[in-house]
């Protein structure tokens, strides 16, 4: 029994965690317990004031969750007594790979919480509360074996989020992006419910080995149940596409993120994708693994190789085309996504190299999106966020070491050596022609360079250009939690990239557990 | 156990209870509207489920999922009035199409 407590510290020491810090911002003693509401009248939070604190527990918090993942890892799972929970969570070293990231990149944006409420006076405790709950919820879908377990999870993970973006109560874009978002979440919550509702109907089974036992022993011949499989199978994928946000469910996306605060978008953009990918390629390869559903003809692949083409082009057309460069970014978030789908279709014939490479990809992707919107965060302070591309104009001679910050996760992003964005794409591309995939990973290809375009517009901005005179400057902030998250992230991306091969090969074992 | 063509007219009047709350959401403006076709889409969800437990007679799957979705339903209306009522005091309207500042 001890040993299942141990098996699932990653979830234990996040939620305790979550429950602590609660405890901590309730009965704490306020710095300042006065604010003001929208409509001018004095509130008391008891949260106010106290940004840096809350947000260093809560980072102390989420890098413990992935310590004990790392520990869990290493003491291997299987012989911790981990049957008394599966199916309905399946801890194996897959859900740890994600769990480990997903605590990762928590750590990084209530760092960047601390820093960034603070500066722009919406320091509310309930923030830091909210990302650790969302992260209990990002891990328990990545542990998740059975739909109960992952309708709850995503439920989670997704209703802290919501209130995440709607921080900013006075802003009416807050207001509107959280309300977008909200809707669009629960709308494509209850698409994937009808899906699972489905796929218990036909098949009596709600855990996904179950499932995918049932519709290996289904016949050739049309009948009902194949029926609502395919529909249910369909429903499912439509509402996950909605959370990774991929074309054309992606409307909410870009509304959402620049409407947020920005270390909410980095939490939406890392953790909340990466769940839904963990969740993603294990309902694919364990309830839809069947060789007839994993083909050309009537399965899942055409349905993800559309979803990526589009992201992917749609994208980064559109993000060419943006001014302000946190819209760019979560356009860029958008076709990352493509890319990614572009390996869960080459899983369809090589499961364990295409699942690793997706899992190394989003490895990478995740640090390096959190450290973009980090050096973003730092190079605005407030009343003067850093917003447009002409607000960074002349940063690089400014202000050196937040515009090189920027200029490194912003080349990982676009795939460029030497950094974890390039062995990503490099491990991703490399999947999509070993399944002889050859015009999916051509198009990927053009893509990438297509993109390469908006990125080093940031660089040219920073670097080439100098502000028009008497134009507002953005004026970087002074914040040592910001600073020390875009260290780690910047570390972790160089460590990535100079040496690949040490998360490439947790990655293969992780996958390998996957099957 | 229910006979076969029995449960599938559940399924047909869940699969149109769940379509009524896809079109309302779609095509309706109103935030409460749009909040309560939600609400019917997971009541599809929930008669789906128990509907077919008679079917799959062996354990109470589809009726602890029920619960489950209920309770996830009731906890997602909370949150989502907050959010509508911390936009209807700022913007004054509940109305989605009319939140449109996010697009240039």
């Amino acid at each position: 029994m001890i040993d299942l407590f141990i098996a699932l510290s990653p979830l234990l020491t996040v939620g305790f965690g979550g429950l602590l810090l609660m405890l901590a911002e309730a009965l704490g003693k306020p710095a300042n317990n006065t604010g003001m509401s929208p409509d001018g009248a004095v509130v008391v939070d008891a949260g106010a004031g106290r940004s840096e604190e809350l947000g260093l527990l809560a980072t102390v918090i989420l890098f413990s969750g992935a310590a004990s993942s790392m520990g869990v890892w290493l003491a291997d799972p299987a012989t911790l007594g981990v049957e008394l929970v599966s199916p309905w969570l399946q801890v194996d070293r897959y859900s740890l790979f994600f769990s480990f990231i997903l605590c990762i990149s928590g750590g990084l944006c209530t760092l960047l919480g601390g820093g960034y409420l603070e500066e722009h006076k919406i320091d509310r405790g309930e923030f830091f509360t909210l990302v650790v709950f969302s992260t209990v919820g990002a891990i328990a879908l990545g542990f998740a074996g059975d739909l109960l377990t992952v309708f709850v999870a995503l439920e989670t993970m997704s209703l802290g989020v919501y209130c995440m973006i709607g921080l900013r109560r006075s802003s009416p874009r807050a207001g509107e992006a959280a309300l977008k978002y909200f809707l669009l979440g629960s709308f494509a919550a209850a698409i994937m419910m009808f899906g699972a509702a489905l796929l218990y109907a036909a098949t009596g089974h709600t855990d996904l080995a179950g499932i995918g036992a049932f519709v290996g022993g289904l016949g050739g011949e049309a009948s009902g149940e194949t029926a609502m499989v395919i529909v249910g199978m369909l429903l499912m994928l439509i509402g996950m596409a909605f959370k990774i946000s991929a074309v054309p469910f992606h409307m909410w996306a870009p509304d959402a993120y620049e409407g947020a605060p920005t270390p909410t978008t980095s939490f939406m953009a890392a953790a909340v994708k990466t769940a839904a990918f963990a969740v993603l390629l294990r309902i694919l390869l364990i309830a839809f693994g069947d060789p007839r559903l994993m083909s050309w003809g009537a399965g899942w692949p055409p349905v993800m190789a559309c979803l990526s083409v589009l992201s992917m082009t749609i994208a980064n057309v559109i993000a060419g085309r943006q001014s302000s460069v946190k819209r760019m970014l979560a356009y860029s978030s958008i076709s990352h996504a493509g890319y990614l789908l572009m390996g869960v279709c080459a899983a369809m014939r090589l499961p364990e190299e295409a699942s690793a490479s997706v899992m190394f990809y989003l490895a990478g992707y995740c640090i390096s999106t959190i450290g973009a919107f980090g050096a973003l965060i730092l190079c605005g302070s407030r009343g003067k966020e850093a917003v447009s591309y002409a607000d960074l104009a002349g940063i690089g001679r400014r202000h050196p070491a937040a515009a090189a910050a920027f200029a490194l996760f912003v080349i990982s992003l676009a795939g460029m050596p030497p950094t974890a964005g390039f062995f990503g794409k490099l491990y991703v591309f490399r999947a999509t022609i070993d399944a002889e995939l050859y015009s999916l990973a051509i198009i990927g290809l053009l893509n990438s360079i297509v993109g390469a375009y908006y990125y080093m517009k940031v660089l040219v901005f920073m670097y080439m250009r100098e502000p028009i005179p008497g134009a507002p400057i953005a004026i970087p902030m002074r914040s040592s939690m910001v600073v020390s998250a875009l260290i780690i992230a910047a570390a972790l991306v160089v460590a990535i990239g100079v040496l690949p091969g040490a998360l490439l090969e947790m990655a293969a074992v992780a996958a390998a557990a996957l099957s | 156990m229910l006979p076969g063509s029995v449960v599938e007219h559940y399924l047909a009047l869940s699969g149109a209870i769940f379509t009524l709350g896809a079109m309302g959401f779609l095509m309706r403006r109103n935030v409460l509207i749009q909040l309560m076709s939600i609400e019917l889409m997971l009541n599809a969800v929930n008669l789906l489920l128990v509907s077919y437990n008679r079917v799959h007679a062996g354990n109470m799957t589809g009726q602890v999922f029920a619960f489950f979705v209920i309770a996830v339903a009731a906890a997602e209306a909370a949150v989502g009035l907050a959010i509508v009522l911390s936009y209807f005091r700022i913007r004054g309207t509940v109305q989605s199409d009319e939140a449109d500042s996010l697009r240039h």
